[in-house]
């Protein structure tokens, strides 16, 4: 079976700046694989194993993404495929979904989509149900477990794990999962097949490639701001912890905060 | 388009209250955007919660009831939205953030070719246009969104973020509307209660512990009891979680749970960006923490500079008393 991973780059941690075009500014911010991808990524390692076929890693973004997408090969993806054109760089999540779902029309013979539930930057968990749309398949969002892949009868099935339920749901293939944190342990790659995999460019395809034009963002930002300082606050002082601890118990009731 | 329309979720029966919620600011925004507030209940059985709606300001209550309905699947809710758009004709929908309504909201959204907005904690309307105010990179930067005109806007928001509509309304009326024809490309087999479930996004107070409690016996000799005699629920740091000490469940930051609670008690969390992003809009914060420098002391109400070892069992046992508990 062919499984594509869906997967971003993004900052570290999100201790980011804002520009005075509002682009996000991550400058000196290490630069690492959105961490609910790298799920999305293990997961589809350890159904590929299961069925053979090939296990495509897949990014719409720049040149410097190419080094997380390596490290996805290094990891055991089989192929990579860099979805790249200047067209696409304000687009919002779901016009960016399109653009996805063009591309794997385009693989054709795709059978299972992985991607993390959000990514850590954006965090709005959008771009796997406005993939499936786009795409015409069923999707599992927030799937906590595969239970499992069966590709001779074409269906799926899995736990999605909402806030206080589990559902337990079968979807037919092709579909689109999105997968949370404690879904498995991903795999980290030896040095030696991250040197393996260190020269591969993965192929690019543009909007030209795809056939997609005339895409546009229906959403836009219009301003951009960091959030508004929490007031000072006060440090509780006494002579010994028992003390400190009765006026912390004391500021809280006067305070209704308990 | 014109107005309002609103997701109706339900909670044992009754309307959620994010949706009473919704319905407070809704009402506001249907009258900014000269339009009707109008309300969508979705479900094997919609007559109780359909009356709810109506008590609680709706012009309009479509209803698509059917079997099929009675369990969330993207498909079956998807395609009655989609009737319901077609009645309404809303410029806006609201739904809330919840993740069952990110399912069904990012695909309706792609469906109807809308403006998404997730997440979102205040919307305005200026001069007919709806705009939504939603954090990212863990609250560190607060996005204002601006929609295309000509194209609905599906803003999917935060719970807490607005007053509950005060209800008593009466005059609304009640349309209901068939399923249209949908394949259903899911299959729900089984819904279950999450065992042991804290809902840490719906709790008033969280006590979290972080490294600072030394070791994975510390963390429940010390943190849950606190949390018990605060009446609140228990979180942690993403790096005991990673260590094993206590589960993902339970972990607050920014691949853990995003909380708002009324008080947040950090206990040895030093208050790495990662965690902040995952509680800095609490409305009280209190630190404690042996190290002066550590970083939750700047977004604190109330810092204490001590060992937590020595600190929580006082505190423990300070509220038992001064509360009764």
């Amino acid at each position: 079976m062919h499984i594509v991973v869906c997967m971003k780059q993004v900052p570290r941690d999100n201790s980011v700046k804002i520009n005075s075009d509002l682009s996000i500014n991550a400058d000196g911010i290490e630069k690492i694989i959105n961490l609910f991808d790298e799920y999305a990524i293990e997961e589809g390692l350890a159904w590929n194993e299961k069925h053979g076929g090939k296990l495509t890693v897949l990014s719409m973004g720049i040149d410097e993404w190419v080094e997380q997408m390596r490290r996805a090969l290094a990891m055991g993806a089989t192929d990579s495929l860099l979805l790249k054109d200047a067209s696409f760089a304000n687009l919002d999540t779901l016009a960016a979904a399109k653009v996805v779902a063009a591309a794997i029309k385009k693989l054709g013979d795709v059978d299972l989509v992985f991607c993390g539930r959000n990514s850590t930057d954006d965090e709005s968990g959008a771009f796997a149900p406005a993939l499936a749309r786009a795409l015409g398949w069923a999707q599992l969002t927030y799937v906590g477990k595969v239970l499992e892949v069966d590709p001779a009868g074409k269906k799926v099935t899995a736990e999605r794990h909402l806030e206080t339920v589990i559902e337990t749901v079968t979807a037919s293939l092709p579909a689109v999962v999105s997968v949370i944190k404690d879904i498995n342990s991903p795999r980290y790659p030896s040095l030696l097949k991250i040197k393996k995999v260190a020269k591969i460019q993965p192929p690019v395809w543009t909007a030209a490639d795809l056939g997609v034009s005339g895409l546009s963002a229906a959403a836009t930002i219009s301003s951009r701001v960091p959030p508004p300082p929490r007031p000072s606050g006060e440090i509780i002082d006494g002579p010994d912890a028992a003390a400190k601890v009765r006026k912390l118990v004391d500021k809280l009731l006067e305070n209704q905060i308990i | 388009m014109a107005g309002v329309l609103v997701y109706i979720e339900q909670v044992g029966g009754d309307v959620a209250a994010v949706s009473r919620e919704l319905m407070g600011k809704g009402q506001e925004l249907a009258a900014s955007l000269g339009g009707p507030l109008n309300a969508l209940v979705v479900g094997g059985d919609v007559a109780g919660l359909a009356n709810q709606a109506v008590a609680l300001g709706a012009a309009t209550v479509y209803t698509v009831s059917d079997a099929s309905l009675a369990t969330y699947t993207t498909d079956g809710h998807v395609a009655a939205a989609i009737a319901a758009v077609g009645a309404a004709q809303p410029a806006l929908m609201l739904a809330s953030a919840s993740f069952q309504m990110r399912d069904f909201g990012a695909a309706l959204a792609a469906d109807l070719d809308a403006g998404l907005a997730v997440d979102v904690t205040d919307l305005k309307v200026d001069g007919g246009a709806v705009s939504a105010v939603r954090p990212s990179h863990g609250g560190n930067v607060i996005n204002t969104y601006s929609f295309a005109a000509g194209r609905p806007v599906v803003a999917l928001v935060r719970k807490q973020s607005f007053a509950e509509a005060a209800g008593g309304a009466s005059g609304g009326t009640v349309t209901s509307l068939p399923l249209p024809a949908t394949t259903m490309r899911t299959q729900v087999n089984n819904v279950a209660p999450k065992t042991g479930a804290v809902n840490l996004t719906d709790a008033a107070i969280i006590v979290s512990g972080g490294r600072g409690l030394s070791d994975k016996d510390n963390y429940y000799k010390l943190i849950p009891p606190l949390a018990e005699a605060l009446g609140g629920a228990y979180g942690a740091s993403r790096a005991i979680v990673d260590a094993g000490w206590v589960p993902y469940e339970h972990q607050v930051g920014q691949t853990g749970k995003t909380v708002s609670p009324k008080l947040y008690v950090a206990a040895g969390v030093s208050g790495a960006i990662q965690h902040l992003a995952g509680m800095r809009t609490s409305r009280n914060i209190v630190a404690i923490n042996k190290d002066p420098e550590a970083p939750m002391f700047r977004v604190a109400t109330f810092g204490l500079v001590g060992d937590v070892n020595e600190v929580l069992p006082l505190l423990t046992a300070e509220l038992r008393q001064r509360l009764g508990r």
